[in-house]
């Protein structure tokens, strides 16, 4: 038991070196989901140059274990060898855990990873319809906002939005796996008109609706949304329902193109 | 120490397990450590609950969530299962602060050496009972009168239309949706026989054509306004045709826009007809089974009204109306020509002299074209106030009215009305009262001595204002409204304190024909009272408490929804109950299990047509909707080198009516409607300059206002709004009115105007 001895100066036991790789091939199976691809119309983004690179890192870093253990560990010098435990063990497992975070965090900015929960299909066939008169329709298909479009506007700017954004999706995907989530679902609190008004405040459209001016501190302040007068901004809970009843596959036949 | 192998250090699956759950766990019950914020957005207004319930202001009747907190509103947001679809306009959103503005009237007051001083209630009504009783035994039931709203809850029109004309005995019952209204109805029913719209909203979801006549739908109703935009987004195909003599904002967003002059309708529309005649757009099934033909008291042909439209070609009406011939046929063949047209229109087709012409004129062409009866084919009528449908046209709370289409004038339907409120034959009087117009003017004379004033403001509203100020000052007057001071309270002789929205419960009936339920969620301030808590003790003092036997909001609902069973209106089905749990029911709905209409005289749809017909016109003796051969008449008030511009008041987005509700909301005080809209070429005609003050001067009167050059007013037009006191722009308007629906002309009169000079 020689391998164990020595692996055992390094780590406590066996079971922690299976649960750190079982921690690695998780990491590799989320880098490399297909849930989170983006489209990148043909280029490499940055997210498959990282998506890619961790993957490298994973499974060169597995590769380099094995053979470090069981096929050249006794053609190795001991420094030789404890070296390339300490890459195999810990740097490129680094690698993975940066650019998977970096992945994660870039990935679940996509539509597609608000649609990898079921719940959110009928918003984001709504948003796709063209045929649809909500705001993230109309949105997306003017093309007003490129991508993200979810993120985009759910997500308030600066630092702290983020945070707030990320917090937000931990929230939902707990409230998801463990199925304690009320249906249908309601948007929590104050909607930040930040997101509208970054765009919009200040144009001549803007500008020439008097109300707008009247409103404009109840707006800035959040304690009228924009929406009370312009949403709703996807499909109402009983319009959801009846998108539900679709077969999720089928989408709205689509012959005609608004604008 | 040695470690077993099988309990090694750090964490066992079964740990890790403990471990994950107790974070899980931990991480719900953040929000009851009050540091909910980080764990989940927070409202920023908070509520300790919603409660269902309808806008105070137009008769859109937007379903609202109130948001109560310590017994008081704090926020209104849209109701998403309400036919708004969640959404509000800024007056809607307003309404969480209208229970809290500077100006309600607290107390009762009476005038005492010609100032109005606080009173106890006793006193107050002590004084206004002696007050009717004596006029009563004196000068007849006739002297006395009652001027209402379309904004009271149903219960309380239909109270006082009970007390005045089963009671007291006098027909003298009118109101404010005689101002805005009364035309719509004389178009409804000289066409179907029936009031109240066919269609509904749900029509604009399937209409491909709007035809929109006399709306600033945009400003004026801005949530279906919404709506039309949402299937025009929806359906880019879809178009929208805009008559309107000013290039409102809802102009911006027209396919086809007229500009015609005002009060030139009825030839526009037979032009149209005329066209459709032309290129073979009539529905020959319609006119052969389901349309008649009238001019006058005189039954017509087919043939009669072709020969009489034959008068008004496109070359002809276009002269007359301002508008270019080809606007006319493709205006009439993008009507003709769509899957399904629907008609929108409100003021400015009602408040003409031809008012009731050229409604039921909308009306016919959609009846000669088939263009009703199918989803987003109908005529629409946008009503002003929240419950001028329900409240006033269903019960009949007009001069010349009875509950549920019935009319004075009819000894049947005396009789009807008569049983059904348990008062011997005879009590009506068969002798119509007095409408707004003509009630002011008697009391001028001094014919009626005492006047019930609930809700409305006609010291700002009449046309001609000036002339009716003298008969309110000379006749007693009692006032009743949320607040005061108002330019009809400075009248009073009596002033009680009223209940405002949802310090009152009640039922009101929209421009579709929902009826929907205002709870009560907070106590009135000071001492004011519900309207029908007045009116009982009304009833009562003048010794016609027996009569008022329903004393309740609840309990006057079931009296009227019973009563509506022996008519063609049947909502005998929209019980209390019902309108607790849902968003309001369209009637006809006769059952407690009946779903409510939406498509009225339609066989199948309507629980009130009979047989298998396309159609069952069951308002008129034959089946038959009656298409009437209307020519255009000589404009009153013509325009001459002394006064040779058009007047035009309408409404903005902002303000409702007469300002009382939404001049004192903070948000809406930076919204000054004092303005008057002048072409850039009269004005430089005029030597005015923006924002010079300026007199508008008409054959009755003047009003001072600030100029706003803008293109939206064609050259030889300026146009006001009737919001702001500060500026009685009814001051210069006209008194006439609509011989039919005896509603005023608001929108047209000859002017002059001239640079204030300083």
């Amino acid at each position: 038991m020689r391998t164990l001895r020595v692996a055992g100066q390094l780590m406590p036991h066996r079971r922690s070196i299976i649960l750190l790789l079982a921690a690695i091939l998780m990491e590799v199976w989320l880098a490399a989901s297909p849930a989170w691809a983006v489209e990148t119309h043909g280029r490499w983004s940055q997210l498959d140059i990282l998506r890619w690179l961790g993957i490298a890192a994973a499974v060169g870093g597995i590769l380099l274990l094995v053979l470090v253990q069981h096929v050249y560990r006794k053609k190795l010098r001991h420094g030789t060898y404890r070296r390339l435990l300490l890459i195999g063990l810990f740097v490129l497992p680094m690698i993975v855990t940066w650019t998977t975070t970096k992945t994660v965090m870039e990935g679940t900015k996509s539509v597609q990873a608000c649609m990898s929960c079921h719940v959110m299909h009928p918003f984001v066939n709504d948003m796709e319809n063209p045929s649809s008169p909500t705001l993230a329709a109309r949105h997306y298909r003017n093309n007003w906002i490129a991508k993200d479009q979810c993120y985009s506007c759910h997500v308030t700017y600066g630092v702290t939005g983020t945070v707030e954004g990320k917090r937000d999706g931990f929230r939902h995907w707990l409230y998801y796996v463990t199925s304690t989530y009320a249906d249908p679902i309601q948007y929590a609190g104050s909607y930040d008109n930040s997101n509208c008004l970054d765009c919009h405040r200040g144009t001549a459209k803007w500008d020439r609706v008097k109300s707008h001016q009247a409103l404009a501190a109840e707006v800035a302040a959040d304690r009228i949304a924009c929406i009370a007068c312009h949403g709703p901004p996807h499909p109402l809970p009983s319009e959801r329902q009846t998108m539900a009843n679709r077969s999720t596959g089928e989408r709205d036949a689509r012959t005609e193109h608004a604008d | 120490m040695p470690k077993k192998p099988d309990q090694p250090e750090g964490l066992t699956r079964r740990e890790l397990g403990r471990f994950v759950g107790a974070s899980i766990g931990l991480a719900w019950l953040t929000p009851l450590t009050g540091c909910g914020e980080l764990w989940e957005r927070q409202p920023v207004i908070p509520v300790d609950s919603w409660n269902k319930g309808v806008c105070r202001f137009c008769g859109t009747g937007c379903g609202v969530m109130i948001g109560l907190k310590d017994n008081k509103v704090v926020d209104v947001k849209g109701d998403d299962e309400a036919h708004n679809r969640g959404r509000l306009c800024i007056k809607g959103l307003a309404t969480r602060d209208i229970l809290y503005s500077e100006g309600r009237a607290l107390y009762p007051m009476i005038r005492k050496d010609g100032e109005l001083r606080r009173a106890s209630w006793d006193d107050a009504m002590t004084l206004v009972a002696q007050q009717f009783k004596q006029a009563i035994e004196t000068h007849g039931p006739d002297s006395v009168a009652y001027y209402g709203s379309g904004q009271l809850y149903t219960q309380e029109s239909y109270t006082a239309n009970k007390l005045f004309k089963a009671g007291i005995g006098t027909n003298n019952v009118d109101g404010n949706p005689r101002l805005c209204m009364a035309s719509a109805v004389t178009g409804y029913t000289t066409s179907f026989g029936k009031d109240e719209p066919a269609g509904c909203y749900e029509d604009i979801d399937h209409a491909e054509c709007f035809f929109i006549t006399g709306s600033n739908t945009l400003e004026c109703h801005p949530i279906l306004w919404e709506r039309v935009r949402d299937r025009t987004r929806s359906r880019p195909n879809t178009k929208i045709v805009l008559v309107d003599p000013r290039k409102t904002f809802t102009a911006r967003h027209a396919d086809l826009y007229l500009p015609i002059y005002p009060g030139t309708d009825v030839s526009l529309y037979n032009a149209m007809i005329h066209v459709f005649l032309e290129q073979q757009f009539i529905d020959s099934d319609m006119v052969e089974h389901y349309l008649s033909f009238q001019e006058g008291e005189q039954k017509r042909t087919f043939e009669a009204f072709k020969r009489h439209i034959a008068k008004y070609t496109p070359e002809a009406a276009a002269k007359t109306c301002g508008v270019t011939p080809r606007s006319i046929r493709e205006a009439a063949f993008l009507f003709a020509s769509s899957k399904a047209t629907m008609s929108l229109w409100t003021m400015g087709l009602n408040q003409q002299v031809e008012g009731t012409a050229s409604n039921r004129l909308v009306i016919a062409m959609h009846l000669l074209t088939g263009h009703i009866g199918r989803p987003g084919a109908t005529p629409f009528s946008l009503t002003g106030q929240p419950n001028a449908c329900g409240g006033v046209r269903d019960t009949g709370s007009l001069a010349h009215a009875l509950p549920n289409g019935r009319l004075v004038a009819n000894p049947k339907h005396r009789e009807e009305m008569e049983d059904l409120w348990k008062v011997p034959r005879g009590r009506i009087s068969p002798k119509a009262g007095y409408h707004a117009v003509a009630l002011f003017e008697a009391m001028n004379r001094g014919a009626v001595k005492c006047c019930f004033v609930a809700c409305t403001n006609p010291g700002q509203t009449l046309p001609s204002v000036s002339t009716y100020r003298e008969g309110m000052q000379k006749a007693f007057l009692v006032v009743v409204d949320a607040f005061h001071p108002t330019e009809t309270t400075k009248f009073a002789d009596v002033v009680l304190p009223a209940a405002l929205w949802v310090e009152k419960e009640g039922v009101t009936g929209n421009a579709e024909r929902r009826y929907h339920l205002y709870p009560k969620l907070v106590d009135p301030p000071g001492e004011a009272r519900s309207d029908l808590a007045i009116l009982v003790e009304l009833a009562d003092r003048l010794g016609h408490g027996d009569l008022i036997s329903a004393r309740t909001p609840k309990n006057v609902w079931d009296e009227w929804r019973k009563v509506s069973a022996h008519s063609k209106y049947n909502f005998e089905g929209i019980t209390y109950e019902r309108l607790e749990k849902e968003r309001g029911l369209l009637w006809p709905c006769p059952t407690e299990t009946h779903p409510g209409t939406k498509r009225r005289y339609v066989p199948g749809e309507d629980p009130m047509a009979a047989g298998t017909g396309r159609f069952d016109f069951y308002g008129k003796p034959d089946g038959r909707a009656t298409v009437w051969l209307d020519h255009q008449e000589d404009v009153l008030d013509p325009y001459t080198d002394e006064f040779p511009l058009i007047f035009n008041t309408g409404r903005i987005l902002e303000h409702w009516h007469t300002m009382t509700i939404t001049g004192p909301v903070p948000s809406l005080q930076g919204i000054h409607p004092d303005y008057l809209e002048i072409h850039p070429y009269d004005a430089h005609q005029l030597q005015i300059k923006e924002g010079d003050p300026v007199v508008v001067r008409s054959r009755r009167g003047e009003v001072e206002l600030k100029a706003r050059l803008t293109d939206i007013v064609r050259p030889g037009m300026v146009f006001a709004t009737m919001h702001s006191a500060g500026h009685l722009v009814n001051q210069a308007t006209h008194d006439v009115y609509d011989p039919f629906s005896k509603q005023p002309a608001y929108k047209r009169c000859a002017v002059a105007v001239r640079r204030k000079t300083v």
